[in-house]
C-alpha cells in the first residue's frame, strides 16, 4: 500500500466520517431521539392504533412472500446464467438489472398498465375470474418482487461462478444424480451468498416505497403497507406515529444484519 | 476388455478434440494417455466417465454399453487435476459421500472410510476440512473418496498437474504401489512423458484427437511409430535425414564407420556429468550430442574441433518427415 503523511491520512478519515455522520447517522439517530421523546409513549401509541398493526402485518406478508419468490426464482435464474449456455443469456442478465436502474415508481405505473381491472393487459381477464391484482396485495407483491429482483441474484452469480463445477462433476461420477447433487453440494456452497441476497432483499422488501404507493390503493387496514403508513401520519401530523413505525422498520433492517453477524464465524470455526 | 471405445468423435465448434478414436483399454492395468496440452486425451477421459458426451462413437465399459449413461449410473472414480474436493465436508465426509448416495449402512461405511483413509496415510486428518490439508494430501483424499465407490475404472485427470516437482515425484510412486495393491482398472492423464513411462503400464500417445500409438512404455521407447512418438518420448536429433536420440549418436575424431558425417563442433555445455556438444556437419545438419563428461575429456573435445558423426549401431531411428514436430 502507498502511504500517505499524517495530515492527509486525517483529513480523509475525517471527511469519510462526517459524510456518514451527516447523511447517515445524526439523521437517523434524531429519528430514534424523536421516538422516544415521550419515553415508550409513541412505541405504545402504535401499538395499539389498529390499523398501525395491520399495515405492519401487511407490510411483513408482502416482504416474506416477496422474498421467498425472489430467493426460488433468484436461485434458479442464478444457476442457469452460471452453468448453461443459452441464446438470449446476456439479454437475460441485462434485463435482471433493469430493477436496479428504473425508478420504483416507474415499476409501478407499468404493474398498473399491465394488471389493472379496467383497461389493462391481463388485468381485465384475471378480474373477471374474481382475482384482483392491482389495489391488492398481489401487486404489492409483485411491485415489491420486481424491486427486489437483482439482489439475491447478484449475491449468488459470482460465488456460484467461483465455486465452480467440479465439486458438481465429482458428485456425479460418484453417483449422485441432480437433486442430490444441488441439495448435498451446490447449496452449501452458496449458503452464505443465499443469506446475504436474502437479508438485503427483506431490507429493500420492507423499505419499498415508491413502486407499493402506486399499485396500492392506500386503504388502512386493508392495502396500506407500513412504509405507506410512515407517510400517510407524518402529514396528517401524527408524527409520533410515524416515527414510531419509522424506528421499527430500521429495526428490522438492524436485526437482519446482526443476525448474519452472529451467524456467520460459527459456521466458518 | 475393460474399457472400449469406437469411433469417437468430439468437436467444439471447429475445433475437433477427438477425430474418430477407437482403443481398448485392458482390464487392471495402469493405462497412461499421453499427449501435449490441447491433443485430446482429457477430452477422451470425460467422455469414458461421462462428463462430456461424443458426438459420435461408443463407449462400452466392462461389456456394458454406457455411451447414453450419465456419469452417476457408469461407476467409474473420477479424480480431478484441481482435487474438486467438497470444501463444507471433512475428509472423513468427503471420503464417504459415494457410499452416503448409495445409502449403505452407517457402520459398513464408518469402517470402509476407515480402510482407505489408512491406505492413503490420512487417518489422523479424518476430522479436518480439506482447507486444511496439503495439495497432495487433498489429492490423496480425492483418490480415497474415488475408491470408496469401489468403481469398475478409476479415470485420473492429470492428477499430479497442480503439485510441487517433488510431491509429484512422491505420489507417482505412491500411485504405482497403490495400484499394485488394488488393481482396479486405472486410466490418467498426463502430458509428461517421464511420468507416464515411469507408472503405466501402457501407454496411449494421444496428438490432435488421434491415437498416435499405444504400447508399453518400453515399446514405445524403442519402436516409435512415427517422429511424434519419437519426439514427444524424448530429446531428439536429424542426422542424415533420421531423427535419433542425442545419446545414440556415436562421435568420433578420426572416420572409423562407413557413412560418417563429417563436420566441426559449434558448441561444447556441460551440464553436470552430462556434455551436450553440437555438431555443425558439412552437409548442413545440426546434429546435438549427448556424451558423459568422462568420455568427452577422453576425446579433448572443444568448438571448432573436427569430428565424425554417425548412428550408433543399435540406435532407434526413424524418418525424419518434412514437418517434423518435436
Amino acid at each position: 500500500m502507498v502511504k500517505v503523511s499524517a495530515p492527509v491520512r486525517w483529513t480523509l478519515r475525517l471527511l469519510a466520517i462526517g459524510y456518514v455522520f451527516f447523511l447517515v447517522a445524526w439523521p437517523v439517530g434524531m429519528l430514534f431521539r424523536r421516538t422516544f421523546e415521550g419515553g415508550l409513549d409513541n412505541l405504545r401509541d402504535a401499538f395499539n392504533d389498529e390499523d398501525v398493526v395491520s399495515a405492519l402485518l401487511l407490510t411483513a406478508q408482502v416482504a416474506g412472500i416477496a422474498v421467498i419468490i425472489n430467493l426460488v426464482f433468484g436461485l434458479t435464474i442464478s444457476i442457469l446464467l452460471v452453468r448453461y449456455e443459452f441464446p438470449g443469456k446476456r439479454l437475460l442478465s441485462a434485463m435482471i438489472d433493469v430493477p436496479l436502474s428504473v425508478s420504483p415508481v416507474v415499476v409501478g405505473l407499468a404493474l398498473v398498465l399491465v394488471y389493472n381491472g379496467r383497461d389493462g393487459w391481463f388485468g381485465t381477464t384475471l378480474e373477471d375470474n374474481g382475482f384482483q391484482v392491482i389495489f391488492a396485495t398481489p401487486g404489492l407483491v409483485m411491485a415489491t418482487c420486481f424491486v427486489a429482483l437483482p439482489l439475491v441474484i447478484r449475491e449468488v452469480v459470482p460465488t456460484l461462478t467461483e465455486v465452480g463445477d467440479e465439486q458438481e462433476q465429482a458428485a456425479r461420477s460418484l453417483g449422485a444424480n441432480a437433486p442430490q447433487t444441488f441439495w448435498r453440494i451446490t447449496l452449501p456452497s452458496i449458503k452464505w451468498a443465499l443469506v446475504y441476497g436474502v437479508v438485503l432483499s427483506l431490507a429493500r422488501s420492507v423499505g419499498e416505497f415508491g413502486a407499493v404507493k402506486v399499485v396500492s390503493d392506500n386503504v388502512s387496514g386493508r392495502s396500506q403497507t407500513a412504509t405507506l403508513m410512515v407517510e400517510e401520519k407524518y402529514q396528517n401530523f401524527a408524527q409520533g406515529s410515524a416515527y414510531a413505525i419509522a424506528f421499527l422498520l430500521v429495526m428490522v433492517c438492524i436485526a437482519c444484519l446482526v443476525v448474519v453477524a452472529v451467524l456467520r464465524p460459527q459456521d466458518e470455526n | 476388455m475393460s474399457i472400449d471405445i469406437t469411433g469417437v468423435t468430439k468437436t467444439y465448434g471447429d475445433f475437433v478434440a477427438l477425430d474418430d478414436v477407437s482403443l481398448t483399454i485392458p482390464t487392471g492395468q495402469l493405462t497412461a494417455l499421453l499427449g501435449p496440452s490441447g491433443g485430446g486425451k482429457s477430452t477422451l477421459l470425460r467422455v469414458i466417465a461421462g462428463l462430456e458426451t461424443a458426438d459420435t462413437g461408443e463407449v462400452t465399459i466392462e461389456g456394458v454399453n454406457a455411451t447414453k449413461l450419465p456419469p452417476q449410473k457408469r461407476n467409474v472414480g473420477f479424480v480431478f487435476q484441481h482435487y474438486a474436493v467438497f470444501k463444507h465436508m471433512t475428509v472423513a465426509k468427503n471420503v464417504a459421500f459415494g457410499m452416503e448416495i448409495r445409502k449403505r449402512p452407517k457402520d459398513e461405511i464408518a469402517a470402509r472410510v476407515d480402510e482407505l483413509l489408512k491406505l492413503v496415510h490420512l487417518s489422523q486428518f479424518s476430522h479436518r476440512l480439506p482447507s486444511q490439508l496439503s495439495g497432495g494430501q487433498r489429492q490423496r483424499m480425492a483418490l480415497a473418496r474415488a475408491l470408496a465407490v469401489e468403481p469398475t475404472v478409476l479415470l485420473l485427470d492429470e492428477p499430479f498437474g497442480a503439485l510441487d516437482a517433488k510431491v509429484r515425484k512422491e505420489l507417482r510412486d505412491w500411485l504405482r504401489r497403490l495400484h499394485d495393491e488394488v488393481h482396479v482398472t486405472t486410466v490418467f492423464v498426463t502430458h509428461d512423458q517421464e511420468e507416464a513411462m515411469e507408472v503405466a503400464d501402457e501407454i496411449v500417445v494421444i496428438n490432435e484427437g488421434r491415437v498416435e500409438q499405444v504400447g508399453s512404455p518400453d515399446e514405445l521407447y524403442d519402436e516409435p511409430a512415427n517422429d511424434f512418438v519419437m519426439g514427444f518420448l524424448g530429446e531428439t536429433t536429424s542426422l542424415g535425414g533420421v531423427l535419433l536420440r542425442p545419446h545414440d549418436v556415436h562421435l568420433s575424431l578420426t572416420p572409423q564407420e562407413a557413412g560418417a558425417a563429417e563436420g566441426s563442433i559449434s558448441r561444447v555445455l556441460r551440464v553436470g556429468f552430462e556434455v551436450r556438444i553440437t555438431v555443425l556437419t558439412d552437409d548442413g545438419d545440426e546434429v546435438n550430442v549427448l556424451l558423459t563428461r568422462t568420455h568427452a575429456r577422453q576425446l579433448g573435445l572443444e568448438p571448432g574441433v573436427r569430428v565424425w558423426v554417425s548412428a550408433a549401431s543399435g540406435a532407434t531411428t526413424v524418418p525424419k518427415m518434412a514437418a517434423a514436430a518435436g
